[in-house]
C-alpha cells in the first residue's frame, strides 16, 4: 500500500507506482475497489452532505468543483483513490474537514467512483485503498446519477432520525451520541410560517420619492441610496465622539447557514433576513420583536453554509417589504404585520434558478438577479427579471448571456446558445433616476476556465460586464465587458457606484481582479482604472478602451495544468461593498490579498499575495474624481463586511477575526474597535430613531471564497462556528 | 507578526550609500507556499529576507521560523512573473531546523540581475514534510518574491497616498 509518505515522492514516481499496483488487482475495466452497498450508502451521504454545493449530478457550482465528468477525470485519472479519500476527508464539508465519520467518507468516495462509471465489486473500499482512478473509472457520468431511480431520488432533506444520535450538542440528551458535523441528522426545531403577527400602527408607506431621496434617518435599500453609496448623511456620531460608542442592544439570529445581511430601516422599524428565510421586524431603538415570518425552508445542515444560501438585501415599497430568497422565490410581505401578500418564483421551473443578491425596487417593479442558473445544455440561461410590486406578476426578463444574433452574440467562439452559461447576477443593481437606467454587474461565464468552457479567446458577452438596462422594459442600453474571456473565477459582479463630477456622470466598480474601473454611465465608455492590489492575470490594460490582455500561459492553458492567479477567487475585491463618502469624494474599498493555483477542474491551493507581507486584508481609499490613492492600511485578517461612511467623517468595517472598527475617513486612522462573537460579516448600516443615531452590523458565517480561503490560510485565527447576531451601537445617553 | 527590522535596515543601507549607483536593495516576506486544508499542517511558517545587489554580485540574508518540520534546502528561483512558479537557479545556505537563517552571495548573469530588478526572483525554502514537486500542485514550505526595498509598517497603520503594489512599483525592464 502506498503510504502517506509515498505521496511526498515526485508526481511521476507516485503515479507510476500507483498505476503499477493497480494493474494486478484492478485492471482497466475490471470491477472497482468498492461494493454496491457502499456506493448506495454513499449516494445518500453525498446528497446529505455534498450535493448542496457540488450538485446532485456532481457537476459542481460556484466554489465547488465538479466531481464527475471530463473536468474531474482530467484532474484525477492519474491519481489514486487514497489521495481522493485523503483530499475529501481533510477538506470536506467545506470548512469542516474531518467532521463526518470515517464510514461516511468511505461511502462518499465509493459513490463518486460509481458516479464516474467505475463498477462495484466485492472488495470494500477503505481509507487506504490505493488504485489509480483512471484504471477503474471512465469519467463518464453513470446513468443512475444522471437519471436517479425513483426510490433513490436525491434526498436533500434529513435522513430518518436515529433516536440514539443528536444533531448537535445543544439538543443532546444524556447518553446520546452527538454528530454535530453530520447534516443528514440535523433537525431545526422550527415551525414555518407567521410565528408572530405584527400590529404596527401609523406605518408610513415608502414612496418612489423616498427611494430617490431617502429620509436621513432611514436605510431603505441595499446600499441606502439608488446610487449605491453606502453613505449616511447622519453626523451625530463623528470623529470626535466615536470612541465613546457603546452597545445599545443585540439580537441573536438563526444559525446554521450563510448570512451576509443588510438590515434595512424605515421610520424606527428594522427588517432583517435570517437563515431559513426567517424575516423579522424589530423596534430599531429597543430591539423588541414586532413580527416574524419563517418563510423556510429551514436549514438541513448544521454549521456554516455555502455561497448559495444567503440573500444580501431586501426592499421596502408602499406598505410591503420585499424579499428574494436563495431558493428563487420573491415575496411581498406586509411590512406592518408580516403576512404574505404575494409570492412568485423567478423561473418557470422550480429548482432551476436561485437568487442571493436581493432586490432593488424601481418605478413600482421589483428587480431580482439570478444565481445557480444556466446548467449545461439545459437551455436555461441566467437573467435579471422584474415583478410588479403590487401583484408579483413577472413583467420582463433580460438574459445575461448574448445569444446568436444579439449584440455580442458572436463572442462565444461559436458555442450553441444552449451551451452559453454563467453571467449570474448575485449583487443587486443600482439606479440613476435621471437617466432612468439601472446598472448591474455580471459574473463570469461558466465553466470558469476557458479550457473547459470551449469558447477560445471569445469575450463571452455579457459575462463579467456592466449592464445598463431600462428598468421599465428590461432592454439593454449598453454593456461594457471588463474581463473578456475571464478564466479564473474573477467576477466583476459587484457594486456599481454612481458618482457625478460636474457634467461627468460616472460609474465606478471593482471586481475580483482588484481593478477599480470608471465608466461613463451615459454611454458605457471606458474612462479610467486603478490597480488596487497585486495582480498577475493581465499583462496590460489598453488605456483607451480598458480592455485587458491576459498572461500568455493563461491564454494557452490546458485542462490538466496548474495556473497561478493573483488575486484568487477571494478577490481583490468581493461582495464586501465599497462606500462612497460624498463630502470628500472618497471611495473606501475593502480589499483582500490572496492568490490561488487552480487546476482545470477548479481544484485550488491558496497562498498569500506577493508583496502583502502576509496581510490578507487591505482597506484603501481613492478619490473618485481622478482615482488618486489617498490612504491604505493592511492587516492579517481580511474584511468581511461592506464599508459604510457617514457625514461625521467616520467609516465602519468589520473583519474575519471578529473586529468591528471605526476609522477616520480622511486618513484611515482607527478611532474605535470592539470585538464581537464571531466573524463580523454583512453590510453595516446607520439610522436614526427619536433623534439618536445608531450603527448596526451583523456577525455571521458561511459563504464562498471570502470565508473559505482565509479559513484555510489563517490557521492562527479561531472563531466560534455559532454566533449569528445583530449588534446595534450608539453614543451614551446624556445624563 | 513579521520581522520589520531587515527591510528597515535595507532602506537605511540604500539611503546611506548613494554614491554606489549600481547598488540596490530588495526585500521579501516569506510566507507559506500554496496550501489547502489537507496540506496546511505541513506548509507553514514565516520569514524575511533581503538582497543587496552591488554591481553583479548579490548578497542574500534572511531568517525564518515556525516550520512544521526541519528545513532541508533553500534556493533562489526565477519566475515568468511574480506569483508564478519558475526555475531553480541558485542554492542558498539554510539552517536545517524549523527556524534559522538563509544566506548566500552570488555573481548574477545580466539576465538574472534584470530578473531581480524586475521582481521575478523568489526565495523558496523546502522542508522534510513539504518538499518540492509532489503531484498536487507546486509545493515547498515558504516562498517570497524579492521586490525593491519599500516601506513596511505594522498592522492597521495607515499609509498616506500610494503604497507599494508590486506590479506598479517594480521596474518593467
Amino acid at each position: 500500500m502506498l503510504k502517506k509518505t509515498g505521496l511526498l515522492l515526485g508526481a511521476a514516481a507516485g503515479v507510476a507506482l500507483a498505476g503499477a499496483m493497480a494493474i494486478g488487482a484492478f485492471a482497466q475495466g475490471a470491477a472497482g475497489p468498492f461494493t454496491q452497498a457502499q456506493a448506495d450508502a454513499g449516494r445518500q451521504a453525498y446528497n446529505d452532505n455534498c450535493a448542496i454545493c457540488h450538485q446532485n449530478d456532481l457537476s459542481g457550482a460556484t466554489d465547488a468543483p465538479p466531481l464527475a465528468g471530463d473536468a474531474f477525470f482530467g484532474a484525477w485519472k492519474g491519481r489514486s483513490t487514497e489521495a481522493l479519500y485523503s483530499k475529501i476527508h481533510a477538506t470536506m464539508p467545506a470548512g469542516r474537514g474531518g467532521s463526518l465519520d470515517q464510514e461516511t467518507y468511505v461511502d462518499i468516495v465509493a459513490y463518486i467512483l460509481h458516479a464516474n462509471s467505475a463498477r462495484a465489486g466485492t472488495t470494500a473500499f477503505t481509507p487506504t485503498t490505493d488504485v489509480a482512478i483512471g484504471r477503474v473509472a471512465t469519467g463518464k457520468l453513470a446513468d443512475d446519477v444522471l437519471h436517479p431511480p425513483a426510490a433513490a431520488a436525491p434526498a436533500r432533506g434529513p435522513r430518518e432520525a436515529d433516536p440514539n444520535v443528536a444533531s448537535s450538542a445543544g439538543f443532546a440528551r444524556p447518553g446520546q451520541t452527538v454528530r454535530y458535523g453530520d447534516p443528514g441528522r440535523f433537525r431545526l426545531p422550527t415551525r414555518l410560517g407567521l410565528s408572530l403577527k405584527g400590529d404596527i400602527q401609523n406605518y408610513v408607506p415608502v414612496t418612489d420619492e423616498m427611494l430617490r431621496n431617502p429620509p436621513d434617518g432611514d436605510w431603505l435599500m441595499f446600499r441606502r441610496n439608488y446610487q449605491g453609496w453606502s453613505y449616511s448623511p447622519l453626523s451625530q456620531i463623528n470623529t470626535d465622539n466615536v470612541s465613546k460608542l457603546q452597545l445599545k442592544w443585540m439580537w441573536s439570529m438563526p444559525e446554521n447557514g450563510t448570512m451576509e445581511d443588510t438590515p434595512i430601516v424605515h421610520d424606527g422599524i428594522m427588517y432583517m433576513w435570517g437563515v431559513g428565510n426567517v424575516i423579522q421586524a424589530l423596534n430599531a431603538k429597543t430591539g423588541e420583536l414586532l413580527w416574524e415570518n419563517r418563510l423556510g425552508p429551514a436549514p438541513t445542515s448544521a454549521g456554516p453554509g455555502p455561497s448559495s444560501e444567503e440573500t444580501r438585501s431586501m426592499g421596502l415599497y408602499g406598505t410591503n417589504v420585499y424579499v428574494s430568497t436563495p431558493q428563487g422565490y420573491v415575496y411581498a410581505l406586509d411590512a406592518r404585520t408580516g403576512e404574505e401578500v404575494w409570492k412568485s418564483h423567478i423561473t418557470d421551473k422550480e429548482g432551476v434558478g436561485r437568487s442571493t443578491g436581493g432586490v432593488i425596487i424601481i418605478n413600482g417593479k421589483v428587480l431580482v438577479g439570478m444565481t445557480g442558473c444556466g446548467r449545461p445544455k439545459s437551455g436555461d440561461h441566467c437573467y435579471i427579471s422584474a415583478y410588479d410590486a403590487k401583484t408579483g406578476k413577472r413583467d420582463w426578463k433580460f438574459t445575461t448571456v448574448a445569444l446568436t444574433g444579439q449584440p455580442g452574440g458572436d463572442s462565444w467562439g461559436g458555442k450553441p446558445d444552449d451551451e452559453r452559461m454563467g453571467a449570474e447576477t448575485w449583487i443587486a443593481g443600482t439606479y440613476d433616476p435621471e437617466l432612468n437606467t439601472t446598472y448591474w454587474g455580471t459574473a463570469q461565464a461558466k465553466p470558469w476556465r476557458r479550457d473547459l468552457r470551449g469558447t477560445g479567446t471569445g469575450a463571452t458577452d455579457y459575462a463579467n460586464s456592466t449592464l445598463a438596462l431600462d428598468p421599465d422594459t428590461g432592454k439593454l442600453k449598453w454593456w461594457h465587458n471588463h474581463a473578456p474571456g475571464e478564466t479564473f473565477d474573477l467576477d466583476e459582479v459587484f457594486e456599481r457606484v454612481l458618482v457625478d463630477h460636474g457634467d461627468q456622470k460616472s460609474l465606478l466598480t471593482i471586481g475580483k481582479a482588484g481593478i477599480l474601473w470608471k465608466l461613463d454611465r451615459v454611454t458605457g465608455k471606458y474612462l479610467d482604472h486603478a490597480e488596487t492590489v497585486f495582480q498577475n492575470v493581465f499583462t496590460k490594460i489598453d488605456p483607451k478602451t480598458g480592455i485587458p490582455t491576459y498572461r500568455k500561459d493563461i491564454i494557452d492553458q490546458k485542462v490538466d495544468q496548474w495556473l497561478s492567479s493573483c488575486p484568487g477567487p477571494e478577490g481583490g475585491h468581493d461582495w464586501q461593498a465599497t462606500s462612497y463618502h460624498k463630502p470628500s469624494d472618497t471611495l473606501i474599498i475593502p480589499l483582500s490579498q490572496s492568490c490561488v493555483f487552480m487546476l482545470g477542474n477548479g481544484s485550488e491551493t491558496y497562498f498569500e499575495m506577493p508583496g502583502s507581507d502576509g496581510n490578507l486584508g487591505r482597506l484603501s481609499a481613492y478619490r473618485a474624481a481622478d482615482l488618486k490613492p489617498l490612504w491604505s492600511f493592511q492587516q492579517r485578517a481580511p474584511f468581511l463586511t461592506g464599508v459604510i461612511s457617514t457625514a461625521g467623517n467616520v467609516a465602519f468595517v468589520g473583519d474575519f477575526d471578529r473586529v468591528f472598527r471605526a476609522i477616520d475617513v480622511r486618513n484611515g486612522k482607527t478611532l474605535w474597535t470592539t470585538r464581537l462573537g464571531t466573524t463580523v460579516q454583512g453590510y453595516p448600516v446607520s439610522f436614526m430613531v427619536d433623534g439618536k443615531q445608531y450603527i448596526a452590523v451583523t456577525t455571521a458565517l458561511g459563504g464562498g471564497s471570502p470565508q473559505l480561503k482565509p479559513g484555510t490560510m489563517l490557521t492562527e485565527v479561531h472563531r466560534p462556528i455559532t454566533g449569528y447576531a445583530l449588534f446595534v451601537f450608539g453614543l451614551p445617553d446624556e445624563k | 507578526m513579521t520581522n520589520r527590522i531587515l527591510p528597515a535596515l535595507a532602506l537605511v543601507l540604500m539611503a546611506s550609500i548613494p554614491a554606489f549607483a549600481a547598488q540596490s536593495s530588495f526585500q521579501t516576506n516569506l510566507g507559506p507556499m500554496p496550501l489547502d486544508d489537507e496540506t496546511k499542517a505541513v506548509i507553514a511558517g514565516r520569514g524575511d529576507a533581503t538582497a543587496v545587489l552591488d554591481g553583479n554580485t548579490v548578497t542574500v540574508k534572511g531568517s525564518f521560523h515556525g516550520l512544521p518540520s526541519n528545513a532541508t534546502e533553500a534556493h533562489i528561483f526565477t519566475s515568468p512573473v511574480a506569483g508564478v512558479p519558475g526555475k531553480q537557479i541558485l542554492d542558498l545556505d539554510v539552517t536545517k531546523a524549523t527556524s534559522g537563517t538563509i544566506s548566500g552571495t552570488f555573481k548574477l548573469s545580466a539576465q538574472q540581475a534584470k530578473d531581480l530588478r524586475t521582481g521575478k526572483l523568489y526565495i523558496q525554502i523546502n522542508s522534510e514534510k513539504a518538499p518540492p514537486g509532489y503531484s498536487w500542485g507546486p509545493k515547498g514550505t515558504l516562498w517570497g518574491w524579492l521586490f525593491p526595498a519599500h516601506e513596511t509598517v505594522g498592522q492597521d497603520v495607515p499609509q498616506e497616498g500610494h503604497w507599494f503594489i508590486p506590479q506598479l512599483d517594480t521596474p518593467k525592464n
